[in-house]
């Protein structure tokens, strides 16, 4: 049977360019926000633009955050890009403190400006640098660039899920995790030329084991 | 790294290029340009749909969908956007950011509530301008309707606001080859200090120089330079409506020699060691 | 209910284009009187759908059957016979630096080896850019010119006199634009002069739509019977102040004139085809054309005839006097070239068509000594009952295309 991932719709995020890149590599998808449908899939991918605070109330109004957790619990791939790997974490510190959903232990932060770095927003093409690289993260092994645009960031309680790491600010901050069948990307893969598609492919890999 | 950003004007079906914002000169297929831009390195792409002011209409969503299908970079979509529910179309058929300009002028409101909606990194203001005397007015509706707004005081407000990039177009640059405006080049990195996209006037690998002997824009974007060199003389029969007449003709634009992504992403970093991603 | 200047009782509209029944075809302007007595207009047919065509699009179906190589042929045969062998002048070419007249002197010369002489009867007020671009058709694209400015007490008395009688401020410009090209070509024994795109592309009847511009633009017969300013020339003498000779540059050439010189006066837009919008493009890659820095008003576009701070109360008159303003012109030009649909010109006509010319206006009349209160009062009187009625304080056109 070929494979579904189901791409989560909770009303924010870019779900058609995601579905493309999963056409683009012969990923059977399916962009939707019914229970049934998620629950029959191998894999969910979370995406996410915008607000954390935003993205929790419409998530919890569809009662979306039920399924992705029962999703988790059956130890089944889930796949957070941008804001949505953010949303795995347990707290954004976004203006008022929201929790998140909790699946990985960690907070979410804005980036801090000073004097010398005013920007707030990392937009554009960045180095990500491969960090656990015995870990099977669906990076290739090279550092390369990929495309970001956010202006929060992760901080996992356990740095061992870190899978790379790129620079921002004059700081280094976390670009993407793996911490078993959780997967997280703060940049966009299927924004990021052949080198984002590539990990799609991974992605299209593991799912066929 | 700084962003080699191909712009695309839009009308109907056709990729068309103007000079001073004026005149529609169709070139051919927007998705073949830009299908060839993603696979020669382009960093991001920009879709302008050049008459949606004037015919009160936005015609670029199958466009975008077609687009998204092909090309995995992100892509910049404007023109004649008004209202949220266009930019929730807008970005739904693949879309990952909007610009807008007559709008923003109209309507200081409208870029606090994108800002709101969709998140500061969704908006990009555009800003296109005209030279009097000495100082930049902000013109609004693809060039047509002057306002008496000078341009620093524009872009400092938006800078207030919450906007966190610019693309600046000169207008009296556009189309003609005659180099980036180095004193618009000045003005900005004197005076603004979010990021900047320089847009209008280049043809030659030293208007880059020239620039950032200046300034340090977070991108270039390029549109006569380029497509004149990609177009291939198909005209599709299809698209009966447009000015195919250059195509027609196959004729070349002589303000423009060849030249390529790659040839302008070699040279920055040879001369000014500006990294680039290899495709 | 009356009916002004001659104009067809029933206003219909081409079913192609938008223009309508209301267009004024060229007249020999020496010879146009207040009433336009004998005054033609664009004609429409019935084509066999049943459906109304004008003359202009009916010319523009017969242009898509050209073959476009064998008149460049006939052309160059003309140029061969004409082409200068000892340096000398070859052809006259009048123009002001509009992008027409830009693309017709660039290409008689760059492409086909002749050695023309660009001949100018300025704007009455050139804009400023107007000016950088008739500088730039000189210096750049390289061309010798001769300019032919006009006494300022005549022409702005002139001008007056024609708004106020035949609310025609283009008059004095229109008159010796069209007969400059002959007098030069007669003086410098020059035969051979090119005009850019035929006055059919526009407005005229079929038959102008030839090789050879109409005589009666440029040569004259009876002087007893002339007109300027809509005043015949004996009264114009007498009553204001202006000698036969101060009038001479406004009048057509008479035949005893002429030196002997078969003068041949040539549309180039009979030989190549002529895309206003290419010409556009063309006038600034060969000699750094610059377009208006706004939008003109009363259209969309910003490349169309912008050296002359007159041009826009010109159109502005055309739309009081036959309901036609600039944007229909504009547009009509656009959707027979096929780069508009006729659905975007009705909403570019609705948009634009008889925007007030405000940005000139003042000076304009400042200029030529016209009180504005006294030219505003004056338009009313000009507007035809058939073509106009009044709701409230404004005044609508009772028909319009895009109802």
């Amino acid at each position: 049977m070929k494979s579904l991932v189901s791409i989560i719709d909770y009303g924010m995020g870019n779900l058609y360019s995601i579905k493309c890149a999963l056409d683009e590599v012969g990923i059977n998808s399916i962009i939707t926000r019914d229970s049934t449908t998620i629950k029959n899939s191998q894999a969910i991918i979370i995406p996410g633009v915008g607000s954390f605070s935003n993205a929790m109330k419409k998530m919890k109004f569809l009662k979306i955050d039920n399924v992705i957790m029962q999703h988790h619990f059956k130890k089944k791939i889930i796949f957070g890009i941008c804001l949505g790997m953010q949303l795995l974490f347990e707290k954004s510190y976004e203006g008022k403190t929201t929790n998140g959903l909790g699946i990985l232990k960690g907070n979410v932060l804005k980036f801090k400006t000073n004097k010398v770095y005013k920007k707030n927003f990392n937009v554009g093409w960045k180095k990500i640098e491969i960090e656990n690289r015995n870990k099977n993260s669906l990076l290739s092994k090279k550092d390369n660039y990929m495309y970001f645009i956010h202006s929060f960031h992760v901080k996992p309680s356990d740095n061992k899920i870190i899978t790379s790491k790129s620079t921002f600010n004059g700081q280094k901050f976390v670009s993407s995790i793996k911490n078993g069948h959780v997967y997280g990307f703060q940049f966009h893969p299927e924004k990021s030329s052949k080198i984002g598609l590539d990990v799609y492919k991974c992605l299209k890999k593991i799912l066929n084991k | 790294m700084i962003r080699i950003i191909p712009k695309l004007d839009i009308k109907n079906e056709n990729l068309v290029k103007g000079i001073h914002l004026e005149g529609l000169r169709a070139l051919g297929d927007p998705e073949y340009f830009a299908e060839n831009y993603y696979l020669n390195g382009a960093d991001e792409l920009i879709y302008h749909d050049v008459v949606a002011s004037l015919y009160d209409r936005t015609s670029t969503l199958p466009l975008i969908e077609k687009t998204s299908k092909k090309t995995f970079v992100p892509l910049i979509v404007g023109g004649g956007i008004k209202n949220l529910k266009q930019i929730e179309k807008i970005l739904k058929s693949g879309a990952d950011r909007i610009f807008i300009n007559t709008a923003a002028i109209n309507n200081n409101k409208f870029v606090k509530n994108i800002i709101t909606e969709f998140g500061a990194s969704t908006l990009v203001v555009s800003v296109e301008i005209v030279k009097n005397k000495k100082d930049y007015y902000c013109r609004k509706d693809f060039g047509r309707e002057e306002t008496d707004i000078e341009f620093i005081s524009w872009c400092k407000n938006l800078q207030d606001i919450g906007v966190v990039e610019l693309l600046v177009t000169s207008i009296d640059k556009d189309g003609t080859g005659e180099g980036f405006d180095l004193d618009i080049a000045e003005k900005l990195q004197k005076f603004i200090e979010i990021d900047y996209i320089l847009n209008g006037g280049f043809s030659k690998l030293d208007h880059f120089l020239n620039v950032l002997n200046i300034c340090k824009p977070s991108g270039f974007a390029i549109g006569s330079a380029l497509h004149y060199n990609v177009l291939n003389h198909k005209i599709n029969s299809n698209k009966f409506d447009g000015n195919f007449e250059f195509l027609k003709t196959k004729k070349r634009f002589n303000n423009f020699s060849k030249l390529s992504i790659q040839d302008i992403k070699k040279f920055l970093n040879k001369k000014k060691s500006i990294e680039f991603r290899k495709i | 209910m009356k009916i002004f200047y001659n104009l067809p009782k029933k206003i219909e509209f081409c079913s192609k284009c938008v223009l309508s029944n209301q267009v004024p075809a060229s007249i020999p302007e020496y010879l146009h009187k207040p009433s336009r007595e004998g005054a033609k207009y664009l004609k429409l047919k019935k084509n066999s759908s049943g459906k109304n065509i004008c003359s202009a699009c009916e010319v523009n179906e017969m242009k898509k059957k050209i073959n476009w190589k064998d008149r460049e042929k006939d052309l160059i045969k003309i140029l061969d016979k004409y082409r200068s062998k000892n340096n000398d002048y070859d052809c006259v070419v009048p123009g002001s630096g509009g992008k027409d007249s830009v693309y017709a002197a660039h290409i008689l010369k760059y492409k086909y080896g002749m050695n023309p002489l660009t001949v100018t009867w300025p704007p009455i007020l050139y804009t400023d850019y107007g000016y950088e671009n008739f500088k730039n058709w000189i210096e750049i694209g390289g061309f010798d010119n001769i300019s032919f400015k006009q006494n300022g007490n005549v022409i702005k008395t002139l001008t007056k006199l024609s708004i106020e009688n035949l609310l025609h401020p283009f008059q004095s410009f229109i008159l010796g634009q069209k007969n400059i090209g002959a007098k030069i070509a007669a003086k410098f024994k020059i035969p051979l002069v090119f005009y850019g795109e035929p006055d059919a592309e526009y407005n005229s009847p079929i038959s102008e739509f030839t090789a050879i511009r109409d005589h009666k633009y440029w040569l004259g017969s009876n002087s007893k019977k002339y007109y300027l300013a809509g005043i015949p020339i004996n009264d114009l003498i007498k009553k204001h102040k202006l000698k036969y000779s101060d009038l001479k540059p406004y009048l057509p050439i008479e035949k005893k004139e002429m030196n002997n010189v078969d003068v041949k006066v040539y549309q180039l837009g009979y030989f190549l085809k002529w895309v206003p919008q290419e010409a556009y493009y063309y006038s600034v890659e060969h000699t750094n054309f610059k377009a208006r820095p706004f939008r003109t008003q009363g259209t969309y576009s910003k490349y169309n005839s912008i050296d002359d701070k007159i041009d826009d109360l010109h159109y502005y008159t055309t739309y009081i006097k036959f309901g036609i303003g600039r944007a229909t012109y504009d547009c009509s030009q656009e959707i027979r070239n096929n780069h508009i649909t006729r659905d975007e010109g009705l909403k570019l006509v609705s948009k634009f068509d008889g925007e007030f010319p405000d940005k000139y206006l003042d000076e304009v009349l400042d200029h030529i000594g016209l009180k504005k209160d006294k030219f505003l009062k004056l338009i009313d009187k000009f507007r035809s009952p058939h073509l106009w009625q009044k709701k409230g304080k404004k005044w609508q056109l009772r028909k319009r295309v895009f109802d």
